[in-house]
């Protein structure tokens, strides 16, 4: 049964409503630019959200499939946009994975184990997170050029290069997990220890079960991190096989020519594996995990 | 089955910047002794508890479990089963499976565990919660899967936090009187901290009152050790005989008029004149000292044992039905008499009470007790 409410609240509650919708539209409606200029003949940036003569060419090239122009030439796609695809969603998938080990184990300690210069490194670690990666490329070519010297698997022009570099972001992941650790009553592990459970046991089969909603929310965003990064990216991959999407896309648009109808599909086409993983990495994000452990 | 040895333990969290927690506790605690923890809040019992059990370290002095040095021996080697003050049920995992999680860790034979399992959840009455998870149980159920846990591990030593703190009134009692026969049954060593002088009293074979650590230098924080009963009658100093007793004892200031071996008179500062029962040999007339009778060892007027009398003001009159309590003030302090249900008693009218030379305790500046020669009870 609803609760009775004043005028004044439907008011509100309408106004609210006014206020959403429109900031919902704000948000959508780049997306359907976007849509609309990867349906639309040629590489127009600007014209109808709704094409008036719509054409799958631009699908078809990010496809990978060739299409026949008005002259009758066939066009092969300039670009392997699907490999690309798979290059990005290979990175990011690998690098989230990893970021959530890495950055999970490390909450660990700073959530549960004493040691010296504890909150110096947490501070430090937050500072240094500061700094914009845009201002760190340089420093970023020169120490992967070296990395190659020594071990070029991963070192410039490589995947596992790009993920390496991708695992130094995450600071703001570990202040997040340690957060949601230290809501989780000590007692529990101390419980699972005295039942003979090992350190690891009790973060392992403890700590971590309780912890996947957030868990889940770190992986989601280091997945959309990654996925959608592009300075780092560019400066590190040089083989246009090697490429990820969102770097390769730019290709689309240089000054001869900006190709938006293809270079439309290309983003459009990203978007779709953070989308996937949203949904799935949807049923993980529930709350009340602890609920009933420890009495309030 | 074990017995636990502590021997001048001092427990100080942050050595040489805060002060001590605990300070040259001294405990023999003997195999199948159920101990009781009593104190203020914040005295250090917990954390005594959790130094027994290995979940915090020692900062000096030595723990002995079944003979061995336990200091440097991990929790789950100690044998202790420990019930905390929060439950700390496994939330992820059904009750079930929290009561076989300890089992299934050590790698015991899946049979033996199935068995424990069922044994301990027929026992605390858990068998038609087994399947659900703990935020789906009442704290009562969920105070049982705490103790059932514990429990299947057969520990030698089983270490309880004030474990029936947030039951009601009924379910407590209920569940002390399971925990008091379990113990019968299984009569491993328990150590048990509580804030209720019933749980204390009832529960314990030996109680350990400790009190909070002050700076004015005291040797040690454990008060007195020793049967409830001891305890009750034979307190050795102010803090214990303020603390073991419900309502709490009431103390008058004096002097001592006329030490003696058997009995002794005291001047008490609002001039009239009192006989106790105590032993003041070692005390001399003139010295200052606080006379203590509790509120349920006062008896009427008309009574033959009132060898003395105090008056008071009436302040409140509490009328329980079985019993009736007078809050009086006494030369400016407060003095709390049990009486005879339905006594009249108007406030701020005069009241005279009996009080048996038998029943009274006496305590020297320090707060160290004289001998009593004698134990009062009032039938
Ligand atoms: N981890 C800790 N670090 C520093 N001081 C602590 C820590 N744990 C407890 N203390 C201090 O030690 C003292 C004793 O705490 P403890 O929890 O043992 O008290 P308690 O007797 O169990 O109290 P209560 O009856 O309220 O549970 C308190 O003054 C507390 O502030
Ligand atoms: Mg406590």
């Amino acid at each position: 049964m609803a609760m009775v409410e004043s005028q004044s609240v439907i008011y509100r509650k309408l106004a609210a409503h006014v206020f959403l919708w429109f900031f919902l539209a704000l948000i959508i409606f780049p997306l359907l630019m976007v849509i609309a200029i990867s349906f639309r003949t040629g590489n127009f940036a600007v014209g109808d959200i709704i094409p008036s003569n719509p054409t799958l060419d631009h699908w078809r090239l990010a496809l990978g499939m060739s299409i026949i122009d008005e002259s009758g030439r066939t066009i092969p796609p300039p670009f392997p946009v699907l490999l690309w695809l798979w290059n990005s969603v290979k990175v990011a998938v690998i690098s989230a994975i990893l970021i959530v080990a890495l950055s999970t184990t490390c909450a660990y300690a700073f959530a549960r184990l004493r040691f010296s210069g504890r909150s110096l490194l947490l501070k430090a670690m937050l500072i240094f997170q500061m700094f914009p990666a845009v201002l760190a490329l340089v420093a970023y070519y020169a120490l992967f050029s070296r990395i190659t010297e020594y071990f070029p698997p991963l070192g410039l022009n490589t995947h596992p290069g790009l993920i390496f570099a991708y695992l130094g972001g995450i600071a703001l992941h570990v202040w997040t997990i340690k957060g949601y650790f230290e809501t989780i009553d000590k007692s529990l592990e101390e419980s699972a220890m005295l039942d003979g459970a090992s350190p690891w046991q009790a973060f392992r089969l403890i700590l971590l079960p309780l912890s996947v909603p957030i868990l889940a929310v770190v992986f989601i965003l280091a997945f959309i991190t990654a996925i959608t990064e592009y300075p780092v990216a560019s400066i590190l991959l040089q083989d246009e096989a090697k490429l990820t999407l969102a770097v390769g896309s730019q290709y689309y648009l240089n000054p001869q020519e900006y190709k938006w109808g293809d270079f439309a599909a290309a983003a459009v086409m990203s978007g779709l594996p953070i989308t996937l993983v949203f949904l799935l990495a949807q049923r993980w994000l529930v709350g009340g995990l602890t609920a009933g452990g420890v009495k309030g | 089955m074990a017995d636990v040895k502590i021997d001048h333990l001092v427990k100080n969290y942050n050595p040489g910047v805060a002060r001590d927690v605990l300070r040259d506790i001294n405990l023999d605690i003997k195999e199948g002794e159920f101990v009781v923890f009593v104190g203020p809040s914040g005295c250090g019992k917990s954390t005594l508890l959790r130094a027994i059990a290995g979940l915090d370290d020692i900062t000096s002095g030595d723990l002995y479990i079944g003979g061995k040095r336990m200091n440097d021996v991990p929790p789950v080697n100690r044998g202790v089963g420990m019930v905390f003050q929060s439950y700390a049920l496994y939330p992820h995992m059904t009750v079930r499976e929290n009561l076989a999680f300890g089992l299934k860790i050590k790698k015991i034979d899946k049979a033996i565990a199935k068995e424990r399992v069922a044994q301990a959840s027929a026992m605390l009455g858990l068998d038609s919660f087994l399947e659900r998870k703990p935020k789906a149980l009442s704290g009562g159920q969920r105070q049982r899967v705490a103790i059932g846990r514990a429990l299947v591990q057969h520990p030698d030593v089983f270490l309880l936090d004030e474990p029936l703190s947030n039951l009601d009134a009924a379910l407590r009692v209920k569940t002390r009187i399971e925990l008091a026969r379990m113990h019968q049954e299984r009569g491993s060593t328990t150590i048990y901290v509580t804030h209720d002088q019933v749980e204390a009293m009832t529960l314990a074979n030996k109680i350990v009152v400790l009190s909070p650590l002050t700076d004015d230098g005291a040797a040690s924080n454990l008060e007195q050790f020793g049967p409830p009963l001891d305890l009750y009658h034979a307190p050795a100093n102010r803090f214990v005989a303020g603390f073991i007793g419900s309502p709490k004892m009431n103390f008058l200031d004096g002097m001592i008029e006329e030490a003696g071996e058997q009995r002794t008179r005291i001047k008490l500062d609002t001039g009239i004149s009192l006989t106790a029962s105590v032993d003041s040999s070692r005390g001399r007339a003139g010295d200052k000292v606080e006379v203590g009778i509790r509120p349920e060892h006062t008896v009427m007027l008309d009574d033959p044992r009132a060898d003395n009398r105090v008056t008071g003001t009436v302040q409140v009159a509490e009328h329980l039905g079985a019993e009736t309590f007078v809050y009086l003030e006494v030369g400016g302090k407060d003095f709390t008499v049990k009486v005879r249900p339905e006594t009249p008693a108007a406030p701020q009218s005069q009241f005279d009470i009996g009080v048996p030379a038998d029943a009274c305790y006496l305590f020297d500046a320090k707060g160290q007790a004289f001998p009593r020669t004698a134990r009062f009870s009032r039938t």
